[in-house]
């Protein structure tokens, strides 16, 4: 979500939330019989908020699975989750009186800060992260559909190099399989103007099983010169160099391939860090989460 | 267009070169007996029913022989009426009388004209070898015994629906009809879609079963008693027995109203009893919609700030407020319709909102109908005649009275400027006018849009793009003398063409009128010369290639928020039964993406043809596919973006729908429910339902916040 002015009236707000909190705690941390503590009236107060707080941001993850449900809009829901989940910290630092007393508090307060660390970074991420995938993929497709759109740029480049090294009769025979009311005299007679000496179409079939099928079999290698656009740019001029022009287009064609290959692997990598963090997040959530309610019970019974 | 004068049963007609007989006696009220010429099918000659005496060595078959000037036609002497009763004697032998269609509805095409023959037994024996009954479809019945061979279910097949099913197999005494290679019907490709049927003019092919149309509101009504009516005579049977309840019986009390201006419709209503008036209520100019609802902290804030004041639809005196010099009042009706009239069918006909509002006056009982019926009548080419001649005088008329350019003339002058000016109506891609052409008209647009281009020597230049209400050739009848730019429609497009005459005898009468053009072509002079200079020509040239300006409602993902979590696409299959209307994949618009999602288009191509009627509007602007879908899927093959999807639906058996092996199915704007799921599933704000002309308003002119070349939409927010 991108951090725009339509998130204005949450910010005034929790920065309003965080000043009254605060001129709060001065007057009770100074003055409150005992000095503050958690289980003090205003540091329960705290920490009921700063979980509850807590418990609304990480219903987020459940909002999702009912994407339907007439509950509130998944936008205001996000919203609520980044700001109310930034005020977390605060109000459980106000309720703990920034000390932690005991082993269990004082894994959640590493845990507390591992969670707004990590969702501040996924913040940050998703908004700067889309607008990188937008420019730099622009071809980008459905994450799931990336196998199958592989697999379709591997049948056409395939499909382009055999055009290019077919044995002339058997090109003619391909060309006229789709013309019809013409001769074979004059589809062959055509066709001999895009096919290649033998030595040429035995460079091109060289070129593309030891170079080009490797790297569109495993695009995310990357000790292939045609991972990096700029190589991959010097390798096809090379190629271009040394073939005839009547070649070149398909040349290009391949190399279009190649570039869109490369996007979709770019697209993986940035999709994995657009939705990559939330490994390092979520389970840190529930644990923070569980770890309070049983802090809550402790705190309550003991 | 060059005309031929030729006689036909001693009656001198003229008519247009390249008619052929058959139509020329149609056209002047002469009716020539035929069974294998359906009127929206090419004629093929093959019945020789229609076999008329022309003055040549042999009879001809009128339906394609061609009239030539000075031909005198026969089609009731008594060698041709010998050779056509031997023809129907001679059909009847072969026909197994009566026939499933006569027994039903009593309207076998053969039999009735056998009857009126007076052929009771022919004098011929009955065929040995049978040719056999096929039942396989669960829809349609195939009698092959009463097939005349009159190949109209193949060209209904081929020509009409595009389905290519049905053809011939065999030769002599084996030829018959074939579905695909000679399979059984229900094992063929076949879509179930009923053409064949409704074209069929014996009982070869009948319906086994209704398709269950639920059209709400009224009373079911016989076959019988609609063959009555002058409008239903000509169809089929059996075609009105498959679509029972697409016609609907309906009263209405004095002052209630049948339809609203504005509302969406996909039905035609004929009046049996009653009248009713017809009122304009407002200018053609889009209404705004509402933009999307506030958020969360607005809401709570807004408790502590007074209530914007809504506008309200209607001043206190009665009369309707708008964005022009003058109110329009409820109270005055511009036209009255009788009994045996019909209206709304320029609805049903162009899918575009409502025009008018239709009050009853008395008490009325009306038909109404969906449009597929209508579509089966508009096959009557004399009826289609009539009914485009009262939908132009119509339509022009509304138009003229609702466009605010012309609202301080009087209504002696529209009147009169009705009689005078014409309805054009242009394909996409045909030109209006070219730029240097001398300025001959002046056109309103009063359905689709048009692009306005300047022809430069490095290449041409979008400018603008004009939908209903706007206008052109203001610049070039008023100043220039010659058209300033080379206008194209974008679309199907019916403009209203004012000619130069009609046009200065106009603006001399009313001077308001010419202020206000110069005014704007002025106003769009500079307009044009800032937009020749701006490099953003390339955003409105790709706005209209990808044809966004014909959305109501777009789906745009905002590809620089959206962080590809698909909660669009699960909240659509969630509230659609698992099958999601939205595919996360199309063509880019800016920094948007404009999904694969129905766009509720303002001329909506997916509803033509529908055999059932079940891809249609109801009230408002949601295109909705009711249950009753056949999945034929010519609807998906109309779409020109690929938004419909044919899907396999699981046979429940609850399903009040004939059993198909699939339904087509698009986005429906999730009508039933606040927002559409897709924007309401959007965490990042990404996903949004828009009206693109305004939404993209800024970007497609940005030197120039002026809106008046670039359409204001009808709707903001998406949603009506």
């Amino acid at each position: 979500m991108r951090i725009d002015r339509t998130h204005r009236s949450w910010f005034i707000a929790s920065v309003t939330i965080l000043i009254i909190a605060t001129v709060a705690y001065i007057p009770y941390a100074l003055f409150y019989p005992g000095g503050p503590r958690g289980n003090s009236l205003p540091g329960l107060a705290y920490g009921v908020v700063g979980y509850g707080m807590m418990l609304f941001a990480g219903l987020l993850g459940a909002r999702k699975k009912v994407p339907i449900w007439r509950i509130g809009r998944a936008q205001t829901w996000m919203r609520g989750h980044l700001w109310l989940g930034a005020l977390s910290l605060p109000m459980i630092l106000f309720h703990a009186a920034f000390a932690a007393r005991g082993p269990l508090t004082m894994v959640m307060t590493v845990l507390l800060y591992a969670v707004v660390l990590s969702g501040i970074t996924g913040a940050a991420i998703q908004h700067f992260v889309p607008r990188r995938m937008f420019l730099t993929a622009p071809q980008e497709t459905i994450y799931e559909e990336i196998p199958n759109v592989r697999d379709q740029l591997l049948a056409e480049a395939s499909a382009i190099v055999d055009k290019l090294c077919a044995e002339p009769q058997a090109a003619a025979l391909a060309a006229s399989s789709l013309e019809t009311g013409r001769t074979t005299v004059a589809v062959v007679e055509e066709a001999d103007e895009i096919l290649l000496s033998d030595e040429e179409r035995a460079n091109v079939r060289r070129v593309y099983v030891d170079e080009i099928l490797p790297f569109l079999r495993n695009p995310d290698r990357r000790d292939s010169p045609l991972s990096v656009s700029v190589e991959a740019q010097r390798f096809f001029e090379a190629l271009r160099r040394q073939s005839p022009p009547a070649v070149h287009e398909s040349l290009r064609d391949l190399e279009s391939i190649c570039s869109e290959e490369r996007q979709l692997s770019r697209q993986r990598r940035v999709y994995f860090l657009l939705h990559g963090w939330l490994l390092v997040h979520v389970p840190l959530s529930i644990t923070l989460l569980v770890l309070g309610g049983i802090h809550a019970l402790v705190a309550i019974r003991y | 267009m060059k005309t031929i004068e030729l006689t036909i049963d001693d009656k001198p007609v003229v008519v247009e070169a390249g008619t052929s007989v058959f139509d020329a006696a149609r056209m002047n009220g002469i009716a020539i007996p035929v069974l294998c010429h359906a009127q929206n099918e090419r004629p093929v000659g093959v019945c020789r029913v229609c076999t008329v005496d022309c003055g040549d060595k042999v009879l001809q078959a009128s339906c394609v022989r061609p009239a030539e000037n000075g031909m005198k036609v026969f089609t009731k002497s008594d060698k041709v009426r010998k050779h056509r009763r031997m023809i129907l004697e001679l059909l009847m032998s072969d026909h197994p009388s009566p026939c499933a269609r006569q027994r039903v509805s009593g309207d076998c095409e053969l039999e009735t004209q056998a009857a009126a023959e007076g052929i009771v037994t022919p004098r011929f024996s009955k065929r040995i070898s049978p040719r056999g009954q096929d039942d396989s479809s669960l829809v349609i019945s195939v009698d092959h015994e009463a097939c005349i061979l009159c190949d109209r279910c193949i060209r209904g097949c081929d020509e009409i629906r595009q389905n290519n099913v049905l053809g011939r197999r065999g030769k002599g005494y084996n030829a018959g009809i074939s579905f695909d290679l000679n399979r059984p019907m229900g094992n063929s490709s076949c879509v179930s879609c009923g053409e064949c049927m409704v074209s069929c003019p014996t009982g070869a092919l009948t319906n086994k079963s209704v398709i269950h149309t639920v059209l709400p509101g009224g009373d079911p009504v016989g076959v019988e008693e609609l063959k009555q009516l002058p409008f239903f005579q000509k169809i089929s049977g059996t075609f009105l027995e498959l679509n029972k309840n697409a016609v609907i019986k309906r009263h209405f009390k004095p002052g209630e109203i049948i339809c609203r201006e504005g509302d969406y419709g996909s039905t035609a209503f004929y009046i049996l009893e009653g009248k009713v008036d017809i009122f304009l209520s407002s200018m053609s100019k889009d209404k705004a919609g509402t933009a999307s609802g506030p958020g969360f902290i607005e809401k709570l804030t807004s408790v502590f700030s007074p209530r914007k004041k809504s506008t309200g639809v209607r001043n206190a005196d009665g009369t309707i407020p708008m964005d022009a010099v003058i109110d329009l009042t409820l109270d005055n009706p511009v036209a009255e319709l009788h009994e045996g009239d019909i209206f709304g069918e320029m609805t049903c006909m162009s899918l575009y909102p409502r025009s008018a509002t239709v009050r009853a006056k008395t008490d009325c009982v009306m038909l109404e109908m969906l449009r597929n019926v209508l579509d089966v009548i508009q096959r009557n080419k004399t009826l289609r005649a009539e009914l485009e001649k009262n939908y132009r005088k119509r339509a022009l008329e509304d138009h003229l009275r609702t466009v605010p350019l012309f609202s301080t003339l009087t209504p002696e002058f529209i009147d009169m400027l009705a009689h005078k000016v014409e309805l054009v109506r242009y394909s996409k891609g045909e030109v209006l006018c070219r730029q240097g052409e001398a300025a001959l008209n002046f056109f309103l647009v009063r359905i689709g849009f048009v692009k306005m281009v300047e022809e430069h020597p490095g290449g041409d230049l979008v400018l603008a793009y004009q939908g209903k209400g706007g206008y052109i050739g203001d610049i070039g009848l008023m100043k220039r003398g010659t058209y300033a730019f080379t206008v194209t429609a974008l679309d199907n497009v019916e403009v209203v063409r004012i000619g130069a005459e009609e046009f200065r005898e106009m603006v001399a009468q009313f001077p308001v009128i010419a202020w206000s053009l110069n005014a704007s072509a002025n106003k769009r002079e500079e307009h044009n010369k800032r937009h020749s200079s701006a490099v953003a020509a390339i955003s409105l040239d790709s706005f209209l290639k990808q044809g966004l300006m014909e959305a109501n409602s777009l789906l745009v993902i905002d590809l620089e928020k959206c962080t590809r979590c698909d909660a669009c696409v699960r909240a659509c299959s969630d509230a659609h039964d698992g099958v999601t209307r939205l595919i996360r994949e199309g063509l880019r618009f800016d920094k948007y993406l404009v999904p694969t999602s129905c766009r509720h288009c303002r001329d909506p191509l997916c509803m033509i043809g529908c055999p059932v009627g079940s891809i249609r509007r109801r009230n408002s602007l949601e295109t909705v596919i009711e249950d009753w879908c056949v999945g034929c899927g010519l609807c998906a093959r109309n779409c020109p973006f690929g938004n419909i999807t044919m899907t396999e639906l699981p046979n429940t058996g609850t399903q009040k729908a004939v059993v198909t092996k699939r339904k087509a199915t698009s986005c429906d704007l999730c009508a039933d429910l606040p927002e559409p799921s897709c924007v309401y599933a959007c965490p990042h704000d990404a996903a949004k339902r828009v009206e693109p002309n305004q939404f993209f308003k800024i970007m497609l002119a940005p030197s120039t916040t002026d809106d008046t070349f670039v359409t204001p939409g009808s709707v903001e927010g998406g949603r009506r």
